[in-house]
């Protein structure tokens, strides 16, 4: 039986489908089997993001509505093994579904998948309360802003109020600004939000040059985002990975005096 | 270094300052209470309070705070001195 993760931050534009994208391409990765699921009915981008666009024949609506089956409706990668899409309706609303039919989709997919992550729309209304319905986990995705935090503090209510277990990644952080006293740091999120951290993933230009060509940047695996969203990928499945260490000349420098080097 | 300078010069980081902010902001989101319902309560504490020692109604002040999932309601007023 797999695990349903729901990707969620309240906030939209936070990076919540390119973390999906990337996550999922990583367990496909790392051996296991992942299906994604764009929950934003009427706003899909999870195909986009993939780069699956012109593949889409069926979707989540037409499963749900029996009009194909649920299998039939997943798209297969063909650059990975393992690793499917069930796009949204691009033409319905969030009414047209409600919780207990994306239950017992979710419940379908566990049968046949190890992991089945749920690209949660944006806001705290029905698109969001039928994305957490069949989740057995959360992933609140937050940058480090005010606003951002905000909105990942009020999901994080609601998913405790729906027993849901929430972890979190912190999207977007810029050293050079953190250091300059301009960007609340990986510990100020998590300070605040007191919740267990998956992650931090990196400013990174590379993610705007991937997403433009539709293919997730842990495929080509250089940048720093994508190492970081492997390691994520990684600790999600259970594998044990060590904090990142600063590197650089004066982390070195640091260490080699005896000087803490994990990143604030 | 720069950071310790430019505090100094300015005061707080804009870092500080977001902190700051969203202490404050998550502590108001977390307990539901809409801006009129807070002046309500303020009100109905300071009256219960003047009940038993002379205070200035407009003095009273309510702060709610979090620090990580808790949150704290901390109501402060000056006493009037007695016979004043």
């Amino acid at each position: 039986m797999g695990r349903a993760i729901v990707i969620t931050s309240g906030k939209g534009g936070v990076g919540k489908t390119t973390v999906t994208a990337n996550l999922g391409t990583a367990l496909a990765q790392l051996g296991h089997s992942a299906v994604l699921v764009d929950a934003d009915i009427g706003l899909r981008n999870l195909d986009v993001v993939m780069g699956l666009e012109n593949r889409i024949v069926y979707h989540l609506v037409d499963a749900i509505r029996g009009k194909c089956s649920v299998q039939k409706a997943l798209i297969k990668d063909r650059r990975m093994e393992n690793l499917w899409m069930l796009p949204a309706s691009q033409t319905d609303d969030k009414d047209s579904v409600s919780p207990e039919e994306m239950k017992s989709l979710i419940w379908e997919l566990k049968h046949t998948h190890d992991f089945v992550l749920i690209d949660c729309p944006a806001g705290i209304e029905q698109g969001f309360k039928n994305a957490i319905a069949g989740a057995d986990e959360a992933i609140v995705v937050a940058t480090p802003e005010v606003s951002s935090i905000r909105d990942a503090d009020r999901v994080v209510g609601l998913l405790a109020a729906s027993d849901i277990p929430v972890r979190l990644i912190v999207n977007r952080i810029s050293q050079a600004l953190v250091k300059r006293g301009d960007m609340l740091s990986q510990s100020d999120v998590i300070e605040i939000l007191a919740l267990e951290l998956l992650g931090t993933i990196p400013l990174d230009d590379q993610i705007v040059a991937t997403t433009n060509k539709g293919i997730p940047a842990v495929l080509e695996g250089k940048s720093l985002a994508a190492k970081e969203l492997l390691r994520i990928a990684k600790r999600i499945s259970g594998l044990e990975v060590e904090d990142r260490v600063a590197s650089g000349f004066f982390a070195r420098i640091g260490r080699a005096l005896g000087l803490s080097a994990t990143p604030a | 270094m720069w950071n310790g300078i430019k505090e100094f010069l300015t005061g707080k980081s804009s870092r500080e300052v977001a902190k700051g902010r969203l202490h404050l902001v998550l502590a108001h989101d977390r307990t539901g209470l809409d801006g009129a319902r807070l002046h309500e309560m303020r009100q109905e504490i300071a009256a219960v309070i003047a009940k038993y020692v002379p205070i200035d109604a407009d003095m009273v002040e309510i702060q709610i705070e979090t620090r990580s999932r808790e949150t704290q309601l901390t109501v402060s007023s000056p006493i009037q001195p007695r016979n004043a």
